[in-house]
């Protein structure tokens, strides 16, 4: 696994060594009825291994989409995706769970902590499917679990712990397999702003620590901050995508049109 | 450029489908009994039913015959029921699981295995009732005479008969939503809050 981030934009690809996701013209299309509704159109994204990405885009814009085709949930239409060198609509059941098990570490808006397990069963559940034995995947998980800050409320369940601690549990379950790439889809939307901004920050620190690919939609712009680059989306195309330091310069103007 | 890693399977872990049902059968405890007594009720009444073969009258078995089928068949639904509900209630749980990897398989097993555990419970507890109320009116209606005359054989087929018949009816009635639960897509994780 190639470790050092790399921080080049992609458009370009020939010769890049270190790429984790690439997408090339993936085109969703669902029938609702009559209608036809394209949730993307034409999708291609490279992202480089232990970049941090977000997702911006209103809601409806293909973001959740996008997302799900990458975590291999969803087969596109046409076009493909490739996690490293894997074309994933050629992998059978067990192959995709499998990849959703090894190399994607997922984290959803609504943590998903599953309720009747406690933090501990919860992060050592992933690894348990891996085939981990069961001892070393306990202490794997604690200390994951102390990572995050959570050393102190392990056997907890989720009814007993807020909404930014059951988010800990839920990164530090989306850590547990040491996967390739972690998926967050709007990790702080249902998060007051400082829980909000701390889990943010958690997720660039173990992004920077462990080199992983992190790809996160998000409306929060306090993620651009952190983020290597910026994929914005409209009515399922790729509108932009720009580097930190191109966007800056411009936060004003792109808060405007998407508040 | 090559990716470093090779696309592996994952095996399907028996011991962590055992403690997924029993944990299951546990948290929902209250329903769990509810079902047990389902198919205990049933099966006892099956016990009944067949020992009253043997002491005679026939049109009478006849109709005894049909209400035993109904009564299987109400026991059938009421697993099917609550497996359903059970089921569709874990929906975003299941969901999550298999973002974290688990089979499809894993899923079915879990839920087939939680169920045959109601069905062994319900069995084991209804045949035990069955024959204890069969005695009962035996030896009331014809006194110790009963046991000198009782085949202990004819009797033991019986109870097996009715335990197996108590086992494959909580597994019908859990294959359909053991199949649902299996099928789920895993992007039902995704959905929000209800």
């Amino acid at each position: 696994m190639a470790t050092a981030p790399s921080h080049a934009l992609l458009d370009d690809f020939s010769g890049q060594t270190d790429l984790t996701v690439m997408t090339r013209n993936v085109f969703k299309e669902y029938r609702m009825g009559e209608e036809t509704i394209h949730a993307l159109r034409d999708v291609s994204v490279t992202i480089a291994t232990g970049e941090y990405i977000s997702i911006m885009g209103p809601s409806g814009s293909g973001k959740t989409t996008l997302f799900n085709v990458i975590g291999g949930l969803l087969k596109p239409t046409s076009g493909n995706v490739f996690i490293d060198e894997v074309d994933v609509a050629q992998l059978d059941a067990n192959e995709l769970a499998w990849l959703r098990c090894r190399k994607i570490g997922y984290i959803f808006q609504s943590y998903n902590i599953i309720k009747v397990m406690s933090a501990l069963e919860n992060v050592t559940l992933p690894m348990l499917f891996a085939g981990v034995p069961p001892d070393e995947a306990q202490d794997r998980a604690v200390d994951i679990l102390r990572r995050v800050g959570l050393g102190d409320r392990i056997l907890h369940t989720p009814k007993e712990l807020s909404g930014g601690q059951q988010q800990r549990v839920a990164i530090a379950r989306a850590f547990a397999n040491r996967p390739a790439i972690i998926l967050a889809d709007e990790p702080t939307a249902n998060l007051d702003l400082k829980t909000g901004e701390e889990i943010i920050h958690l997720m660039k620190e173990m992004n920077r620590e462990q080199g992983v690919t992190v790809i996160c939609s998000t409306h929060d712009h306090k993620m651009l901050d952190i983020s290597d680059r910026i994929i914005w989306m409209q009515d399922g195309a790729v509108k932009r995508i720009a580097r930190r330091d191109e966007v800056e310069i411009q936060i004003d103007v792109l808060q405007e049109q998407h508040h | 450029m090559g990716a470093n890693w090779e696309i592996g399977q994952l095996k399907l872990s028996l011991p962590l489908v055992v403690s997924m049902a029993f944990s299951s059968l546990k948290i929902r405890l209250s329903r769990t009994l509810l079902t047990v007594l389902t198919i205990a009720t049933s099966t006892a009444f099956l016990i009944y039913v067949l020992t009253l073969e043997k002491s005679g009258d026939q049109t009478e078995t006849e109709n005894w015959y049909l209400m035993m089928a109904l009564c299987l068949l109400v026991a059938a639904a009421g697993v099917l029921n609550t497996m359903l509900m059970s089921v569709t209630q874990r929906y975003r749980e299941i969901g999550t699981m298999k973002c974290l990897g688990a089979l499809d398989s894993f899923v079915l097993y879990s839920v087939l295995f939680e169920s045959a555990l109601v069905g062994l419970a319900g069995s084991a507890v209804g045949v035990v009732l069955g024959l204890a109320v069969s005695l009962l009116l035996g030896v009331l209606e014809f006194g110790g005479e009963v046991f000198s005359r009782m085949s202990f054989d004819w009797i033991a087929l019986k109870l097996l008969g009715t335990f197996l018949v108590g086992m494959l009816l909580t597994t019908l009635g859990a294959a359909v939503p053991a199949w649902i639960a299996a099928r789920m897509p895993p992007m039902e994780a995704m959905r929000g809050e209800k």
